[in-house]
Formats: C-alpha cells, structure tokens, sequence
C-alpha cells in the first residue's frame, strides 16, 4: 500500500517536472510563434472570446457610479466627440472604415456599429472603464468612472441606429476659428456641447493652463480631459489657455434653465453666507466681496476660479467630485477638498442652479425672459474683475 | 511625569540612592501638587461653586483618612495588641456598632451633606447669558445681550466677578465637557441637546477651561482662557467686544486684509463690519484681544498668528483649518499683522 502510493507520488511528480521543462522551453526558445498573421486556432480564440464575454457578465452588474440620463443629447455629443480623440483609431466611427492596418490587429478591435453589440449600459461601461487584458483595448486613462457614460450614451445612440453617417457628422463638427492649433478641437466641446462641459469664457488663463497641467500630470482626474490634454504639449496648452481666457470661443449653450426660485434662493442663501458646515463660496468664487474695493487683492488670482454663469451640470459634477476627495487641480486644491466635505446633495443642487443662473459679467441673476434663448456672443468679460 | 522628572533631576545623592528616593517621595507629591498653583484647579476656588467643591473634597479626604486611620487601628488591635479569642459578647457589639451602626451614621452624614449642596451648584443665573457650542476642537461663544442681540466670540469666555452667569452648553458633532475648574463643576456638551450651568466666580483673575470628555484627536487642545472681571470691566468688555472690527492700521496690515480676502479667508470666518461672514471657524472680530489663538494653543503674537495659518494641523492634529502653505513667508507676516491688529 504504502509502495503504491510512493510509486503514485513518483509519477506525477517527474510528469510535472517534464510539463514544467517543455513550458518552459517553450518560452525560453521561442517556440510559441505570436505572429498576429498567423493568429489563434479557432478553439483558442473561442476560449479567449468566451472568456471576455463571461468575465463582462459576471462583473458589469454593479457599476460604481449611477448612470445620469443617457439620452440626454448633450452627453452624446460629448461622447461622440471623445470618441472621435480617443476611440476612432481603432473602432472607426459610423459611415467610416477603420484603417488597413488596424483590421489587421489581433484581436481585430471590431467596427464599433459591431463593437456595441447587444451590451447593455453597465456592460458597455464596464468594458470602456476597466478595457480588456491583451486584446488591446485599454482601460480608462483616469480612476473616475463617472465621465465613462458620456461614451456610453453615444454608444447606445449608435446602438439604437440613431447615428447615421450625416448625424454622426454634426455630432464632432467643428466651428471654422480663427486660434491656436487644437482650439477648434477644445471648442468642439467647450463652445458646442450644451451641457456637462466648463465654459472657459469665464476663467482666468492661469487658472485654464493649471487645470490643463493637472490633468497632463493625473493630479486631476477625467478620462477625456487627460486624453485632450496629452495631446498637445504644454507650449501649446499655455497658448490656448490664453486664447480661451480671452473669449475666443464663446459658448453657444443657451443659458441657464427655469428653477424654482425657492431653490435658486437657498442656494444663493448658502454661497453668500455660508453655514457652519460650508464656507461661503463667493468669498473665493464671487461674485461680490473678493472684488470689493480695499478688500480684493491681486495676489491669488488663476487660483480661484469665478463661477457666475457656468454650466450647471458641470458644478454638480465638480462639486460632488470635491465632496468625495476625488477632485484634484492646483497646489491651492485642498482648500476646496475641506470647503466642500461637508455638502449635501440637495445643497450641491442649490448651488450650482444659483451660479449657472448669474451673468457672468454683471454677477446679477440672469433675466428670467432670457432663459432658454441663445446666448448673444458675449465680448470677452467686459466688465469683470 | 512632572513629578518623577523633578524626582529625578534634583534627589540622587551617591552615597544612599535608595534612601535618597526613599525620602524623595514627599517631594515628589508637592512637585505634583506645584502643578494646581490656581489656574487651573479645584483646591484654589476662585468662586462660590468651586469653593463648595472644595469643601466637599476636603471633608470627604478628611473623613476618608480618619476611617482609614481608625480601621487600620482596629486591625493592630486585634492582631497585634489583643490576638487572643475574644468574648461573643464583644464581638456582637463590635459587629453591631463598628459594622452596622457606625458605616450607616457615617454614611448618612455624608449624604445628607453631599446632598444639601447640590441646590448650591443649581442655582439659578442671575448674571449674563452665554451659549458655548463645542466644535473640533475649539469652543464657539455667543454672549446674549438685554437688548436681544448677541455677541459672537471664540474660545474665551469673559465673566463679571459677584453674580452667577448662566451657560447654554451645546455641540455640533461629538460630546465634550465644560470645565473651568477654577471657577466650579463640568458639564457635558451635547449635540441636539442644550445643557445648562450657572457659575458664581467671585475673585478676578484669569482662568484655564480645558475639555473633560474625550473628543477627537485634539482633545487635549482643546482648552479656552476664562477672565473673571470686575463689573464695570466687564461692561466695557462686552461693549467693546460688540463693535465690529477696526480697520487695519499700517500698509503691512493692509496688505495683510487684501491677502485675507483674496485667500477666501472670509468663507469661513467671520469679521464684523467687513464682507467676511463666514460661519465655519471661529469669529475673528477681535482675535488680537484674546489671550489664545486656536483655543488655547498658541500665543497671539504676529508669529503665533503666523505659524498657526501656515499648518494648523501641525498644531492641532486633525484641524479642520487646511494648511495655506502655498502662502510664502512674507504672505503669511502680512495676515498675521492684520488679523493681531483686530483688537
């Protein structure tokens, strides 16, 4: 009995030392032939794919963010237009072919009409975020899932054959501008996209370029913002900036929407007064006491930025971001991580209903005829500051 | 620790260390004893209610040590002086007088004086109102006034000597206790629940409060000044303390407001009669007056004031106040000369 067993033991143990030499002589010599031409035998490559299919199934259930509404128009617009940057390369848009030599990738990286599939929301964005192990398809270039559903909503509108090829051109179309290279990129989504995009109209161009340099570096997170801004290289970044500060693109989003005027006075209550949780936020942001006379200085501007008449989506975002710690930016940052830790949601909407409503150059509520009527380009911040 | 430091420090003699120790040991206690010079201490009453507490304290000591003094008597009697069996009649009194009768005397006596001081410590107020809210760490104080308003203060607390004042006690987050021990008992601070005391101090001078529940990381920063004052004092304090603030004087201190303004400083602290409204930290009216900065951290020297905007947390672990280190030195001189001017 005892023998047996030895003889048992003995065995398997010189048949794993052989399995482990052949293995790794395989790897050692090269004997494995990676070549994408010659490519998987058809059982290899229906593991690998039902592999990628079960992996999906069992982890896209719980996404960490909650979807917003997906069929929002403007979160398509700017999902497409991320798209464009950061996925059209390999997965080509619709009307288009992707190139020769990426449908000779391997895996060949499908056409995204194909790529969309039959996947619902939470699996497409679990796929975009987290990408997919040796198949080429990369994980999301920031850890904050949020921002992902802008391209999901684009690739449910496509999954819905809602973009054909002429709309799937007026959703990346660009103004004909008149800047710096890349600004009629930047204004695609800065000028264009209605909503959940900052307008940079109204910010300094310190302030502009520091956010810029955040987002290069990853001390800010933003899948498609560290996408734009490893684009271009920071000479070129400092001059958009500039140009962006200065006004040279308008936004064309139409102003703020109708609130209850309750909720647009406690949220002005909140910013001006603060509470004894929250800092009064126009004592950094205005508008009113920072640029009173004998009491503003110069010596910190670029680090705060003004908020009348920004996107309002946009601070919800940003503010929600900076209650969770997530928020990064420039050296002054943590300021604003202790100011917003406290905030609650209902406080957050307050907020950023109150700001997205002030004319930006005046600080006073904007007319309440004027909402939902285009936006006049507005000559670069007349009277501000 | 201060104690077996001094122990340490002066006693050891070469010849009998041991001893020396030995005889150092009284010493020692007196060392510790050094530590209550009267700031901030019960044994030196400084009003009515520390002063009943004191009493009661000495009379329990004395009463302890008197029983222990007679038990430890009874017990060298019985073994050494008398160890034989005794009669069952002497041990039957002894039962009944020494183990019944005496322990229930004794004891009722103390209670019924514990008791009858209690209305002491209860009376009413018949001085000045004060709400103290308790927050991480400091103390938010608000005096109100006959006319209805209030007077928003921090971390100090002012009280006129000869009448009893009343304490509305509250707190935003945690529990913390009020304690001047100086001046009488401590009170927990609740949050949602207002708690109240009156205090009687009775000789001017000024006083340590420090927090008696633990509270956070900084409980023991957490500590105020309390200033006993004479009357007419007090008045004008008060009438001071009221007034908004006074324009910097000198271009440094000017600087030093535009810096405070630009910062966002505003956002969280209030100066009355400036935009600065802020709610979140303590009211900076008239912070160059008081006798601490961050409650009871620091001096309220320009260097003081200098440091503590630089990295509060290096002071005060886990304050809230975030670190304004992107300011360089020459930034942070000029606010702390605006906010020491606000006298």
């Amino acid at each position: 009995m005892r023998q047996r067993t030895r003889t048992v033991i003995g065995t398997l143990a010189v048949l794993g030392a052989l399995g482990a030499l052949a293995g790794g002589a395989t790897v050692a010599f090269g004997l494995y032939n990676v070549s994408a031409r010659a490519g998987h035998l058809p059982p290899v490559y229906w593991a690998l794919h039902t592999t990628f299919r079960q992996s999906v199934d069992l982890r896209a259930d719980h996404p960490e963010t909650p979807p917003p509404d997906l069929n929002d128009p403007a979160l398509v617009e700017l999902g497409a237009r991320h798209f464009e940057t950061a996925c059209a390369m390999c997965h080509a848009v619709p009307g288009e072919d992707r190139s020769a030599t990426v449908a000779r990738m391997n895996p060949e990286p499908p056409h995204v009409e194909q790529a969309v599939g039959d996947w619902t929301p939470e699996e497409l964005h679990w796929i975009v975020y987290e990408g997919v192990k040796m198949s080429g398809m990369p994980a999301w270039p920031s850890a904050r899932p949020d921002d992902v559903w802008a391209v999901v909503a684009y690739l449910r509108a496509i999954q819905s054959g809602a973009v054909p090829a002429e709309r799937q051109a007026e959703l990346v179309a660009r103004a004909d501008l008149d800047g710096p290279e890349g600004a009629a990129w930047c204004a695609g989504c800065h000028a264009s996209v209605a909503a959940h995009v900052p307008r940079l109209d109204i910010f300094e161009a310190d302030y502009i370029e520091a956010a810029l340099m955040a987002y290069r570096e990853g001390r800010r997170e933003s899948g498609i913002m560290s996408q734009a801004a490893s684009e271009l290289s920071p000479e070129a970044l400092r001059e958009l900036a500039v140009w962006f500060a200065e006004g040279g693109a308008a936004p064309e989003r139409v102003s703020a929407a109708d609130h209850d005027p309750e909720l647009l006075a406690r949220g002005e209550d909140l910013a001006k007064a603060g509470s004894d949780d929250v800092p009064a936020c126009t004592a950094c942001h205005g508008p009113g006491p920072r640029d009173l006379e004998g009491f503003g200085g110069e010596e910190l501007e670029g680090h705060f930025p003004p908020l009348a008449g920004q996107d309002e989506a946009y601070l919800i975002t940003q503010l929600r971001l900076w209650r969770d710690g997530v928020r990064g930016g420039s050296e002054a940052h943590d300021l604003m991580r202790v100011a917003a830790q406290d905030l609650t949601e209902a406080e957050i909407e307050a907020l950023a209903a109150w700001y997205a409503g002030l004319d930006p150059a005046t600080g006073a509520a904007a007319r309440a005829g004027q909402a939902n009527a285009p936006n006049p380009m507005r000559p670069a911040k007349d009277g501000g500051h | 620790m201060t104690a077996s430091l001094r122990a340490e420090t002066t006693g050891p003699r070469p010849r009998a260390p041991r001893r020396a120790a030995a005889r150092l040991w009284p010493l020692a206690a007196l060392a510790l004893l050094a530590g209550c010079e009267g700031r901030q201490s019960v044994l030196v009453p400084a009003g009515e209610d520390s002063r009943v507490l004191g009493d009661l304290f000495w009379v329990m000591l004395v009463g302890a040590v008197l029983l222990w003094i007679g038990m430890n008597g009874l017990f060298y009697w019985a073994t050494r002086r008398s160890p034989a069996a005794h009669s069952q009649y002497l041990a039957n009194w002894l039962v009944i007088l020494g183990g019944i009768l005496f322990p229930t005397v004794t004891l009722g006596a103390l209670l019924v004086y514990g008791l009858s001081i209690m209305p002491d410590l209860r009376a009413t107020g018949d001085g000045p109102v004060i709400r103290v809210t308790g927050e991480q760490w400091w103390w938010r104080v608000e005096y109100e006034r006959a006319d209805g308003s209030t007077v928003t203060t921090a971390n100090e607390i002012r009280l006129p000597a000869g009448v009893r004042s009343t304490f509305l006690l509250d707190s935003k987050e945690v529990i913390h206790s009020f304690w001047v021990p100086s001046l009488g008992g401590k009170m927990d601070m609740f949050p949602g629940r207002v708690t109240e005391m009156t205090l009687g101090p009775e000789r001017p001078g000024v006083y340590r409060g420090q927090c008696a529940e633990f509270c956070g990381e900084s409980h023991a920063w957490m500590a105020f000044e309390a200033e006993v004052m004479e009357p007419a004092a007090f008045e004008a304090w008060l009438e001071a303390e009221a007034a908004e603030a006074r324009p910097p004087e000198g271009a440094l201190a000017e600087r030093g407001r535009a810096l405070f303004f630009a910062q966002g400083c505003g956002g969280c602290h209030a100066v009355r009669g400036t935009p600065a409204v802020g709610q979140v930290g303590p009211d900076l009216t008239h912070v160059g007056s008081r006798h601490s900065l961050a409650a009871g951290r620091l001096g309220t020297s320009v260097e003081d004031f200098a440091k503590w905007v630089a990295n509060p947390g290096a002071w005060k672990p886990g304050a809230e106040m975030p670190a304004y280190a992107h300011l360089t030195d020459d930034q942070l001189g000029a606010i702390a000369t605006y906010l020491e001017g606000l006298e």
